[in-house]
Parts: structure tokens; sequence; C-alpha cells
């Protein structure tokens, strides 16, 4: 298991902000498109979003959903998917 | 229904008090506050799930809704198409009972008492609450159209309320001859899924394209526009050319009557087409039970404070999804789905004092135009000072790469897997 940078952000802010996101990503692991956002690493998942935001990286539901979020509402985000990737056993 | 009284209240008040002092195991079924939740589509089914999950217990949810199972409206078009099977739409409310303890009332809310803040079912029993989610979907207003009413609809099936009547429609086009003439009849703003019944459209062409090539489509629209126009026509012509026919509401399009005997449908201009299939999808309006309890303005919708989907006519009632006045927001699956997550948390934050965030909504629809292409609108929103407002939103593009549009084809997919799950598992 390797040790990855934790988010500073608000776990119970991020919950609810996640929210948003399991109208589209699924809870586990399937053959779809869209993949479940605790199985990505935090430091991957903030870069992510910040790239959706700057439009750097491409599709616009993304793209729009970032450009709603500030710096804080990524790090709880990020910070609530890591203690479910812990929850979840996985690393 | 009666309004809030003294009386009313110390009357319940002093029936409470008796039955705790018997029976001190009611003390404690009775001190979890009562959330009732009045049905169980993607609005109202999210609630349920969401309050009884996150408040693990403490909330005691029950769930008023008749059918055993709830087939979404969102991706029955993919059945009309012949690609997606009737099962593979419908889902149980298993989950969400035997999980997350919601009990479900398989009865009809027939009456709500927003005074004395109780809910009468049809079976007669009564189900006291502290907080009332409405959540009835939509209503016709089958006046509107002549010769249209619920026994019309079993031959011209409106396919609006996903279920019995899509399968009617199904089976109506499989039975169709080649060289049959489909009618479909959008509504007026404002309703249900606005691209609807284009995407509607879309896949009846398909369908029609692989199986009966001679048939045609008219679509008799009382509108001049619709959502996703420009992507929808760029479809038409590229996929199912000479097959669409769309009448605007300037043209006379609109649908003034119907004779379900001659199979004909009168327009507003006065031309009278004879149909082989009819889907006629008449103006609508929130769901009985909200015109029952009150809770609607004389536009036939439900007026709410924008921050949390409260009713603005009655105390400790939230009304959401498609019966609700969201002003920008779409009556969708998705955006019931979203103010369902803003109404579970103002729930758990009134009656167990849980922390408060700002309502956040959220909006997409993806609508698939063909085999391998699909297009998507989408929006953020937020509390404005009188109602909901759009913070940003996109819409696919006209000339986008057939990659991109397979790619959304697939994303549709994905979604509809998770937002199902997320509202029922």
């Amino acid at each position: 298991m390797v040790a990855e940078g934790r988010a500073e952000g608000d776990p119970a802010y991020g919950e609810y902000l996640a929210n948003e996101c399991t109208a589209c990503h699924p809870p586990d692991v399937t053959d779809g498109v869209i993949p479940p956002l605790w199985l990505l690493p935090t430091d991957y998942f903030i870069d992510a979003l910040r790239a959706y935001r700057s439009g750097e990286r491409e599709n616009p539901v993304m793209q729009a959903v970032a450009r709603a979020l500030g710096d804080e509402e990524i790090e709880s985000l990020a910070a609530y998917f890591a203690d479910l990737r812990e929850q979840k056993g996985g690393s | 229904m009666t309004r809030l009284t003294r009386r009313g209240l110390l009357g319940t008040t002093a029936v409470l008090g008796v039955g705790l002092m018997a029976a001190p195991h009611v003390l404690r079924a009775q001190s979890r506050p009562k959330v009732v939740v009045i049905g169980g589509g993607a609005a109202g089914a999210t609630v349920a799930k969401y309050v009884a999950r996150d408040s693990k217990g403490a909330i005691e949810v029950a769930l008023v809704e008749p059918k055993e199972t709830y087939t979404t409206c969102f991706y029955s078009n993919l059945y009309l198409a012949g690609w997606r099977t009737l099962e593979s739409i419908t889902h149980r409310y298993v989950n969400l009972v035997q999980k997350y303890g919601v009990v479900h009332y398989r009865d009809m809310a027939v009456d709500v008492d927003t005074g004395k803040k109780v809910v009468r079912l049809a079976s007669g029993r009564e189900l006291p609450y502290d907080k009332l989610v409405v959540a009835p979907g939509i209503d016709f207003r089958y006046e509107a159209i002549e010769g249209y009413d619920e026994a019309a609809a079993m031959d011209m099936p409106h396919a609006y309320q996903a279920g019995e009547q899509t399968a009617l429609l199904r089976a109506q086009l499989e039975a169709m001859e080649d060289g049959g003439t489909v009618v479909i009849a959008p509504p007026p703003n404002p309703y249900r899924c606005p691209p609807g019944p284009y995407e509607r459209t879309s896949l009846i062409a398909n369908y029609l394209k692989k199986h009966k090539p001679k048939s045609k489509i008219v679509v008799c629209d009382p509108k001049d526009k619709f959502s996703k126009q420009a992507l929808f026509q760029d479809a038409w012509q590229r996929y199912y050319e000479g097959m669409i026919e769309w009448i605007p509401g300037e043209l006379g399009g609109r649908v003034v009557k119907v004779d379900t005997k001659e199979m004909t449908v009168t327009l507003e201009g006065g031309d009278v087409i004879k149909a082989s299939v009819a889907n006629i999808i008449p103006p609508q309006k929130a769901g009985w039970i909200a015109h029952r309890a009150g809770l609607t303005d004389d536009s036939g919708w439900c007026p709410i404070d924008p921050d949390s989907m409260a009713s603005r006519v009655a105390r400790d009632v939230y009304v959401l999804g498609d019966a609700s006045i969201a002003s920008k927001m779409p009556k969708s699956g998705f955006a019931a789905n979203s103010q369902a997550k803003v109404v579970a948390m103002d729930i758990r934050h009134q009656l167990l004092g849980d922390r408060r965030f700002p309502a956040r909504y959220r909006n997409t629809c993806w609508s698939s135009v063909a085999d391998d292409d699909a297009v998507k609108v989408g929006a953020s929103y937020k509390a404005g000072e009188t109602m909901i407002e759009v913070v940003d939103k996109f819409i696919s593009k006209v000339d986008e790469p057939p990659e991109v549009r397979a790619q959304t084809r697939a994303e549709a997919d994905a979604w509809y897997e998770s937002i199902t799950q997320d509202i029922f598992a």
C-alpha cells in the first residue's frame, strides 16, 4: 500500500458535495465508461478536477461540474473519497 | 384539506399523550421523528433512501407508493427503439426497505391535512408526519384535447408515465404495417423531460428504418422551438432523411382533437391526419395529490423555496421533482434526484440538527439519436433570492466528431446504471 497525499478538506462537506457525483459515478467498479470516484488516487482526483475546471481536460459535463467547484469544494470531495477508500480497504 | 387550528393541534397532542402512557414501547417508536414521502419516483425514492440511510435509523421514513416496482420514464425511449427490455428499466423498492429501513406502504395517498400534519391513504390508514415530502410527478390535462381521455390513451398511448403505457406503444409499433404513419404529439411547456418527445421521435425512426423503412413520422407540435432542436434536426437529416416531418405550432401543428375509432388526429391548422399509431402526449400539471393538498398555484404546479424545495404554501412540506416549479431547472429524473439530496439534507438539519450546507442542484440530460450517437445538455444551479438560478451550462455541438458522439452514447448507459443505483440500491 502506497501512502499518498491526504486532502486538507472537510469530509462532511465533501460527503454532501459527493451526492452530486453519485448521480453518474457508480459505487463500485463496473464495465461502464464512468469510474467509481473512491478508486482514484487523491492527487489524481484533485488534479483532474482542476484540469476540467481550466478546460485543459475535455468533457463538457465534467467541465461544468468543476467550474461550479472552488478549491475548498475540491479538497473536501477529495477528503471524503479518501475516507471512503479507507473504509473500503483500498489503497 | 383543513387548515391548522389550535383546537386540532391540542386534540392530536392529547391523543398521543394517552397512547404514550398506556404503552411505553410506543414511546420509543413515536419519539423518532416521522417523514412521509408520497411518490416513489426519482424524487421520492431518493429522498426516502437518503433520509433513512443518512439518519441511520434516527428518522422513521414511510414511502407511500401503490406500485411494487417503478419503471423509469427516462430511458423508456430506448425500450421503444427495441434497444432495452422493459425489465431493464424497472426497479424494485426492496433495497430501500431491507437495507435502509424505509417502510413501504403499497397504498395511494388520497388526502393530506397540512394543519394536523396527517396523510390519509386509500385504505383508510392515517400517517402522521413531522415532515412531508410530496413527489407525485405529473398528471395530464385531458380536457385540453377533444376526444382524448384516459380511455382514449389505451388506443393512442401517451407513454409518458412509463410501464403499461410504454409497452402499449411499443406493441402498436411492432404491429404496424410497413408504410404506416406514426403521429407524435409533444405537449406545450412546461412538461416532463423537455427533449423526451424528440428523442422518442429519433428512436422510433431508428426502429422503423431497420424494420419498416417505408413508414413515416409526423410530429405535431404546439411549440415553435424545442429542447436541443438543432441537434435533433441535424440527426434526423443525417440518419432518417425523409422519414420525419415536424409541424411547428406557428404552422398549426397543435393537436386539437382526436378520434380513436377512425384513428385520426385533427390539427389547429385544420389538417386531419390518419394515423397508424398515435402517441398523444397531453399538456401536463402536478400530480393529483399536490392539488388535493392545496400545494399548487394557478399554473397547476407547486411553488417552492429555492434553498430547500420547501412548499411556499404549507409548513413542513417539501415538493420536488416534476410537480415543483423549479424555474430554469427542467422536469427530469436527474433534476429530481438532485433536488432530493437537498431536501434530505434539509430534513436531517431540521429534525436532527445535522449540518446544513448551501443548496446545489445539477441536471444533465442525455438523448440518444442513433445507434452510436447521443447528445447531452446540462447545467449547475444555485438557490437565488426568489428562484433556482443557473450557474453554468453546456450543450453538445452539432459538428462533433463521431467518436465524441459514441462516447456520449456510452456515457448515457453508464449514467443510467449509476442513477438508478443511486435511487433504488
